[in-house]
């Protein structure tokens, strides 16, 4: 019969096909077995005799998700709104009002930046060229110009994560773009997720900033103070004024923004209630008693400073390029042991940014063996250093890494060779990490973590050994269950269930896809499903032999009736399985696409493998069985 | 062996006390769904999660004792399969970045004497969850849609209505019966994470492979037999039928409560919502669908005569 010959040709070709994608997996599984009998010298040899075998078999193995083998999956979102503020030049009022709204606006919607930016404008009748590129050029040029510096910003940024995560040594990691702003990277057998986070979320952005005179700094300072108390013109007034006028001038919103809660009430008397009542800014920051410039903020208090400074109306007391800058750490100071952040005046514009670093070293220094990275820089970026360095000597100079301070040092003297080093670092391993940071560069935008998901070794071996154990009860089950029903019928199902579970891995194998914990679960579930096919087969020709037909005619006309309903009912499914993957996120896309690949594998299995089991056997005389 | 001798239940006689039926469960799990509103798992709220396993068991009060040392004490705290696992979930992050090593911390100071390991460790950003909450709706009204036009084209339109309102029924009894179990309180809930919405998904697409074969009957029987009329022919069908209906829902519910008794803590609310789904489906698609293509079609047909 050619019809089959056509199809033991189909299931062979199949079943070898199968075999083919299956075959790395089997040979990585054997290669961990060999490896793990082995120890000391012999596994060394055996890797290097058969390192290009194990690489191309680690390669196509059929991957295990990270819900299965633990490890880390972070979704990032690159931060558009900074890049299009920072891409923008002469900044007003108007540009800073319409980047605050769109920033809320996109915090709760979806709506893509660009486009939502570009219409605030718009509406505001404001041309764009104002702010970006030059005045000849429109909107809709300018809109593009936008599109085509995020899109290359988030190429770029894709770029520097993959740099950063191959630096950080993680085996098959998986790096990859969503979307219009977002990238998932899936990190296989990582668990420290602080460390992730420096990894992935700095910027990177290096700044050396010199420090502004204590002078200013000092005078600055008071400035914000005495605005505060709100005897701003204390000179005019001879400081005659009645206290109760002066209550009314206080900037009662910049000072609860300060002091929240823990404002004294007018009626306490004691010294330190007078003190915050009389220098609220003072109070808060301390500054630095041997004039260096500095202030020193309580940890617990940094926040509502943050916020005190960048009020407008406490920006505007600023002179110009002048800005204050945080250090990045807290540090342990005074007799009580309480942490203190330092607040730094800088000059705004950086002498040097992080582009000429070349190379970056963690190391210790060896003076009191605390971490260091040891930066080089190219030609012309040890120019600049030389001659700033010699002409600030005995200035100070702030090393600033994502805007906030590592070191501030003094400069001894002239550097040429392009050398510097950060110090400040709490651990060897966070010198490691900014290492890596600072060899990869910097990020075009900030990008932020908006979702993390860890799953640690143990759970994803206990899900391994419950996925597994499911699948085969539910095998064993529907297998003994489908012989006891109908008896050789039944057996010939089972077999077509066998194959249908090859082919259901060796698809997911040649895909490339891993096999997560939902995924197995979808196997578990074809398995019920795929008998389905064959109940509905055997069913009709338990009909049509009860109609009086002969078996030969009966199984030909049970075959050609349940096809339709075979059919279209797996059609159906399918569809919803099509959407699953649509809507599903790494696992949930597994199960997804086992489901569907099961669907598929249950048509061949069950239509195409019985019926040449059956034919052969009629052709040989031997009489099925249908229970 | 066979199970079920040739049958003939008038099954779609009885369909108006069914159709009761269907209507009250789904008002109770409506209702229940209104007072508590959809229990949403921490893929759609958003917020931080973390599962650990301590050596030894563990009292769920002295860990909410530990917490409250660092302000996380009003933190959602139970156990998670085992009494070794416990789920400490936080639904602000105000400082996400902290809380995981705040947590950490407190526990380890907590619990000196009894070491724990992190399980699982989630941090679900509040877009996310707004986004996946709109794409889960999507999916499961397209996964609707679609199947309704395809039933829709391969039979007749009024099919295809029949399968969509009986599919959207065993969406709306699972939902409410979860909602109603996580009311009564069992020690055992089902939240709505991704995984159970991938349930949902299923579950449409396992009633409708069900809803089809019955049809595909009826199809054939009014094929064959021109002047039976619909109800018969739909009886006959669907009586047909009953032994694949039962042989193959019960070895997929087999299936799915094997699932749900090895396949371990992580998909026990995948595989329950599942096998609540199965059952809601199986009866559907012998109760609803056929019911609903048979009272239109009577309801076309009692319309001709005034006309005429």
């Amino acid at each position: 019969m050619k019809n089959q010959l056509t199809r033991v040709f189909l299931i062979i070709a199949a079943v070898i096909l199968a075999l083919y994608f299956l075959w790395p997996t089997y040979k990585d599984y054997s290669f961990r077995q060999q490896l793990g009998a082995l120890s000391g010298q012999d596994s060394i040899t055996f890797v290097d005799q058969n390192l290009d075998a194990m690489t191309e078999a680690k390669l196509k193995r059929l991957k295990l998700g990270l819900d299965l083998q633990g490890g880390m999956r972070v979704v990032l979102e690159v931060d558009l709104i900074q890049l299009l503020d920072d891409l923008a030049k002469n900044k007003d009022e108007n540009f800073k009002t319409i980047v605050r709204d769109v920033r809320t606006q996109v915090a709760t919607t979806e709506l893509a930046v660009i486009p939502l930016f570009v219409r605030q404008f718009q509406d505001r009748g404001i041309r764009l060229s104002r702010y970006y590129l030059s005045i000849r050029d429109d909107d809709a040029r300018i809109t593009a110009y936008l599109e085509d510096e995020a899109e290359k910003a988030i190429d770029r940024a894709i770029e520097i994560v993959r740099n950063r995560v191959d630096q950080y040594r993680v085996s098959e990691p998986n790096i990859q773009k969503q979307g219009g702003r977002r990238i998932i990277v899936e990190l296989p057998g990582v668990k420290d997720e602080s460390e992730v986070r420096q990894l992935l979320q700095g910027t990177a952005k290096l700044e050396f900033k010199l420090l502004k005179d204590p002078q200013i700094a000092y005078r600055v300072m008071e400035s914000i103070d005495k605005f505060l108390t709100g005897i701003t013109d204390v000179d005019t007034t001879g400081g005659k004024k009645p206290a109760a006028v002066a209550t009314q001038q206080k900037p009662t919103s910049a000072l609860s923004e300060l002091m929240g809660e823990s404002a004294p009430a007018t009626t306490d008397t004691t010294a330190e209630a007078k003190f915050v009542r009389e220098h609220p800014f003072f109070a808060y920051v301390r500054p630095d008693q041997r004039g260096s410039g500095e202030g020193y903020v309580l940890e617990k208090d940094r926040e509502r400073v943050v916020r005190l400074l960048e009020r407008p109306e406490v920006q505007r007391l600023l002179p110009p390029d002048f800005q204050f800058a945080w250090s990045a750490k807290a540090q342990q100071m005074g007799e009580d042991g309480s942490k203190y952040f330092l607040l730094y005046p800088v000059r705004q514009t950086a002498e040097l940014t992080g582009g000429v670093v070349t190379d970056a070293q963690a190391s210790v220094d060896p003076e009191d063996n605390r971490p260091i990275v040891n930066m080089e820089m190219n030609t012309e970026g040890s120019r600049d250093w030389a001659r700033i360095t010699g002409a600030n000597i005995n200035k100070r100079i702030a090393i600033m890494l994502d805007n906030a301070i590592f070191s501030a040092p003094v400069v001894q003297n002239k550097i040429t060779g392009g050398r510097s080093r950060i110090t400040g670092m709490e651990s060897p391993n966070e010198a490691r990490l900014l290492e890596i940071v600072l060899k990869a560069g910097a990020l075009p935008a900030p990008v932020a973590i908006i979702e993390q998901r860890s799953v640690g070794p143990s759970l994803g071996e206990d899900s391994v050994r419950s996925g597994m154990n499911a699948a085969m009860w539910a095998l064993l089950i529907t297998i003994f269950f489908m012989l006891l029903y109908y008896n050789t019928a039944g057996f010939v199902a089972d077999i077509a269930l066998a194959f249908n579970m090859l082919f259901i891995l060796g698809v997911l194998a040649g895909f490339q896809a891993t096999l997560t914990l939902p995924g197995i679960a979808g196997m578990v579930l074809t398995i019920g499903m795929a008998v389905d096919a064959n109940v509905l087969i055997n069913e009709r020709i338990r009909e049509e032999l009860a109609g009086g037909k002969t078996l030969r005619a009966a199984i030909d006309a049970g075959y050609d009736k349940a096809f339709t309903a075979i059919f279209d009912s797996n059609v159906t499914t399918f569809l919803t399985g099509i959407i699953l993957f649509q809507f599903g996120t790494g696992p949930i896309q597994g199960f997804a696409l086992t489901l569907m690949i099961g669907i598929a594998a249950t048509m061949f299995s069950a239509v195409v493998i019985t019926r040449v089991v059956f034919n052969a056997a009629t052709d040989k005389g031997i009489t099925p069985n249908f229970g | 062996m066979r199970l079920f001798k040739a049958t003939s239940i008038n099954f779609l006689g009885a369909r108006n006390v069914w159709y009761l039926v269907s209507t009250l469960v789904i008002a109770a799990g409506l209702t229940s769904l209104l007072i508590r509103g959809i229990d949403f798992g921490i893929d759609f709220r958003g917020g931080s999660e973390m599962i650990v396993r301590f050596q030894q068991k563990v009292d769920i009060a002295q860990i909410r004792t530990a917490l409250g040392e660092v302000g996380l004490g009003r933190s959602e705290i139970k156990t998670f399969g085992i009494e070794q696992d416990i789920l400490i979930r936080v639904s602000e992050d105000i400082n996400a970045a902290q809380t995981s090593t705040q947590i950490k911390e407190a526990l380890k100071v907590g619990f000196a004497a009894n070491p724990f390991e992190v399980l699982q460790e989630q941090r679900i950003g509040p877009k996310i969850g707004k986004e996946l909450r709109t794409s889960a709706t999507y999916a499961i009204v397209w996964s609707l849609v679609a199947i309704m036009a395809y039933i829709g084209i391969r039979f007749q339109f009024i099919y295809g209505i029949g399968a969509l309102l009986s599919l959207a029924h065993d969406v709306l009894v699972t939902l409410g019966i979860l909602s109603i179990l996580n009311s009564l309180d069992l020690g055992f809930s089902v939240e709505i994470t991704q995984e159970v919405v991938a349930a949902f998904l299923t579950i449409i697409g396992v009633s409708v492979n069900d809803t089809v074969v019955v049809f595909d009957r009826i199809r054939e029987t009014l094929k064959i037999h021109r002047a039976l009329p619909l109800q018969e022919a739909m009886n006959k069908s669907v009586n047909e039928m009953l032994g694949r209906t039962i042989i193959t829902n019960g070895t997929i519910f087999v299936v799915l409560l094997v699932l749900l008794l090895f396949g371990g803590e992580v998909i026990r609310g995948f595989a329950f919502t599942l096998a609540i789904g199965q059952i809601a489906g199986t009866y559907s698609s012998i109760y609803i669908a056929s019911a609903v293509v048979l009272d239109t079609e009577k309801l076309k047909l009692s319309k001709k005569p005034k006309k005429s």
